[in-house]
């Protein structure tokens, strides 16, 4: 009997927790409310709201909670980190609730979206959700604050780091650009006796130099080179360059080219024209013609940049500038150029953003924190370390500023300020997933058919022929231009 | 009475609870969806009837089709590979030989590795330059393949990592040789047959009310496919295991077409509904019950 009590009472309680698991599911009622007042936020200009209050004038000190939400690498938290300490040190009123969302980061968010729980600042992907969200109305027009708030100059933003759903409407600001450049083990060029490549744009490779090279760094089993006759290209020891075939990557030479991925006007799908199909096919060639390059089924093997060069598994690789970071880590004699040019120099910026959503009771303080975390010097760990690059010229323009952060540290050799800093300055391109309405579906058609292309088994034209009809039928325009 | 009833229901009410909340009223929620065209980032989602239905059969949406022929295809070669093959592997685990135990921990211990680190397992053995597999073929003079990044091997590249993880339907069959009285194999030695005979006469009919629950269990999950798309392959190459759940976790997910999604995931359930249907009215003439009666 006592035997059967106990258990009973041990089933109760069990039933208790359960209870409390669930109600702990319900929402409390001040995430409702939340997206209650998101509608009347709407209709209130937070212009005004913002300037009054950067205009110096203290603000009450009731205590307000911000909510974030980013992902990233723990360093890069870390950074975040140190950017809300200085913050909440300035404005002892706020705190900061800081979310690390380290995996699967847009399905938590649409999630949180579904539910009425939205952050008031989140980290956005241009080339997922940010864009869909800023079309339902979800976000801030940042430009409202940018205009009005007396202690920024917007004209002090580096280029392509601004996001707008279309032109004055502007619904993320990158914390810092990243641009791509050919990295490359010094050792390897100083061992083949070759010239390594030009940092300088003006003095860029033309696509046929750098064939060339590659050719010669890219050494079989038996230590013959592409070039040679007897070059076995099944047995590849080292690859004269990874190119890497995501469309960050060619991108660059599709812009490069004079391509696009849409056309100027916005109404037609422009991968299948000449500019961008010959840049396309100039990638494939590296790997199924001349054998420089590993297809994407053998890059597989390929580690990361940092250690794919140290190891000198390749030669050269075009990555983004963020893995300096890797490569600072990794002792060797590493260093950057620019890449090869096909008609000019260009390269593409790509980044994540900071957006504010249109449900948060704290617009003001929204935006302050938002200026902190743009603000280099709290982000100087990550930018010294190679991550990030500092978002506000005055850190690429004054010279004793961008000593801080481009002189005497291992995440940035000698090439780093012609190859990276000044091409971002002069020669850069805004991400296609920043102004390419409905990126993602017509990406969903083309990346199957430029599968094909990388392992050789359809040309260019051919496979980005196949799919026009079906790429076209996605085409929604442009987010540059007015309609 | 009343008492039994009133225990049998208290300790029963986590799973009916759970049932409940966490399974049929989110099936009645989406199956109310499915008629919307609710899309999670949109204030507001308006009735659109069998529109999301009729955009699903319409042709307009060729991924559907697409990976409705690829999750078939899928269980096509999946189903008949993991029922011959635990049922197999539980006979030989179930003769009296030394080690039995370790032969069948062997065996099962696939079953708790997390469905992750199995998947990066198998990345690394089917990888076409460095993996062990090829490297094995290639020591043998045998051809190499692609496996996973190849359109013509990608399905039956995922059938064989899903292979590995047998160990609980093996569990399942062997509860059920276990459970074949031994009278009955002593009356076919009496009779001079072998093991042909006791297997064909004995075991299978025996275990056919096994077999009958493998194989409904392996048609729900195979046609529930999901880790290995989104861990493997992300669908690729070409869509080539563009699954069909992983295709709507995408649209639910990715691109938050919650409406679209559920009307994906209904008709899976009818799908799923369908064959199991099937396979229980077709179970009349081959599953039988201790007793001889048939089912």
């Amino acid at each position: 009997m006592s035997r059967q009590r106990k258990s009973v009472s041990i089933l109760i309680a069990l039933l208790i927790a359960l209870v409390g698991i669930l109600s702990a599911c319900t929402k409390s009622d001040s995430g409702s409310g939340n997206s209650g007042s998101s509608g009347s936020g709407n209709s209130a200009s937070p212009a005004h709201t913002a300037s009054s209050a950067s205009a110096g004038e203290e603000q009450s000190n009731e205590p307000v909670t911000l909510r974030m939400t980013v992902w990233g690498a723990p360093e890069e938290v870390a950074a975040y980190k140190v950017a809300i300490d200085k913050f909440e040190k300035k404005y002892p009123n706020i705190t900061v609730k800081l979310q690390h969302i380290p995996t699967d980061y847009d399905t938590k968010l649409t999630t949180m979206v579904a539910g009425n729980d939205e952050p008031d600042i989140a980290q956005m992907e241009s080339a997922s959700i940010a864009y869909p969200l800023a079309e339902q109305g979800k976000f801030y027009n940042l430009e409202d604050f940018l205009s009005s708030d007396p202690d920024f100059n917007e004209e002090e933003l580096v280029p392509n780091i601004t996001y707008s759903l279309e032109p004055g409407n502007v619904i993320g600001l990158g914390p810092g650009p990243e641009t791509f450049g050919l990295f490359y083990n010094e050792d390897i060029f100083k061992d083949a006796g070759l010239t390594p490549p030009p940092a300088k744009a003006s003095e860029a490779w033309t696509w046929d130099e750098f064939v060339d090279v590659a050719k010669k760094l890219t050494i079989d089993a038996k230590g013959r080179n592409a070039a040679d006759p007897a070059f076995d290209p099944k047995n590849i020891k080292q690859y004269g360059v990874n190119i890497g075939t995501w469309w960050g990557n060619y991108s660059n030479l599709i812009y490069s080219n004079g391509g696009d991925f849409v056309s100027e006007d916005g109404k037609t799908f422009a991968l299948n024209q000449p500019a961008a199909v010959e840049a396309i096919q100039k990638l494939a060639d590296l790997i199924n013609v001349y054998h420089v390059a590993p297809s994407p089924v053998q890059a597989k093997n390929i580690p990361a940049t940092n250690i794919a060069l140290q190891t000198k598994k390749v030669a050269m690789a075009i990555d983004g500038q963020w893995s300096t970071a890797g490569l600072a880590q990794s002792k060797f004699h590493f260093n950057v150029g620019v890449l090869p040019t096909l008609k000019q120099p260009m390269t593409t910026v790509v980044s994540g953003m900071f957006s504010m959503f249109k449900s948060t009771k704290h617009p003001k303080e929204a935006w302050e924190l938002m200026k902190a975390l743009l603000d280099p010097d709290a982000a100087i760990d990550l930018i010294t370390a190679g991550t990030w690059m500092p978002a506000y010229r005055s850190w690429y323009t004054d010279p004793a500023l961008l000593a801080k952060w481009t002189e005497n540290l291992d995440s940035r050799p000698s090439g780093y300020k012609d190859a990276v800093v000044d091409v971002l300055l002069n020669s850069s391109h805004q991400t296609p997933t920043g102004y390419v309405k409905n990126f993602n579906k017509i990406m969903d058609i083309v990346n199957p058919a430029l599968d094909k292309v990388w392992l050789g088994q359809q040309t260019a034209q051919q496979a980005l022929d196949s799919i026009e009809a079906k790429a076209q039928a996605q085409v929604q325009g442009r987010r540059d231009v007015k309609e | 009475m009343r008492k039994g009833l009133f225990y049998g229901l208290l300790f029963t009410s986590p799973a009916i609870l759970g049932f409940l909340i966490f399974t049929l009223g989110p099936m009645i929620a989406s199956l109310a969806l499915s008629l919307t065209d609710y899309n999670v980032f949109k204030a507001h989602a308006s009735f659109v009837g069998f529109d999301n239905y009729a955009r699903l059969f319409s042709g307009e949406d060729d991924l559907f089709y697409k990976s409705l022929g690829i999750t078939f295809y899928f269980v096509l070669l999946r189903v008949p590979a993991v029922i011959i093959i635990s049922f197999v592997v539980a006979l030989l685990l179930n003769m009296n030989v030394k080690g039995r135990a370790v032969f069948r921990t062997i065996i099962y211990l696939p079953s708790i590795v997390p469905a992750v680190a199995s998947a990066m397992i198998w990345m690394w053995l089917l990888n076409p330059d460095l993996g062990l597999i090829n490297s094995a073929l290639r020591w043998l003079h045998l051809p190499t393949s692609n496996w996973l990044y190849s359109e013509n091997s990608v399905i039956p590249s995922v059938v064989l990592t899903t292979l590995w993880g047998i160990g609980g339907t093996v569990i399942i069959f062997l509860a059920g040789l276990s459970g074949i009285p031994k009278q009955y194999y002593e009356a076919i030695e009496v009779d001079g047959g072998g093991w042909y005979s006791k297997l064909r006469h004995i075991t299978l009919p025996m275990v056919t009310p096994t077999i009958f629950f493998n194989t409904i269990m392996a048609i729900i999950g195979s046609f529930q496919v999901f880790n290995e798309a989104y861990i493997l392959t992300q669908g690729g190459p070409n869509n080539r295991s563009l699954f069909y759940v992983f295709y709507l976790w995408r649209t639910a997910f990715r691109d938050t077409e919650m409406g679209y999604a559920s009307a994906l995931a209904w008709v899976l359930f009818l799908i799923i509904l369908f064959f199991t249907f099937i396979v229980f009215r077709t179970s009349k003439s081959w599953v039988y019950y201790e007793g001889g009666e048939r089912a």
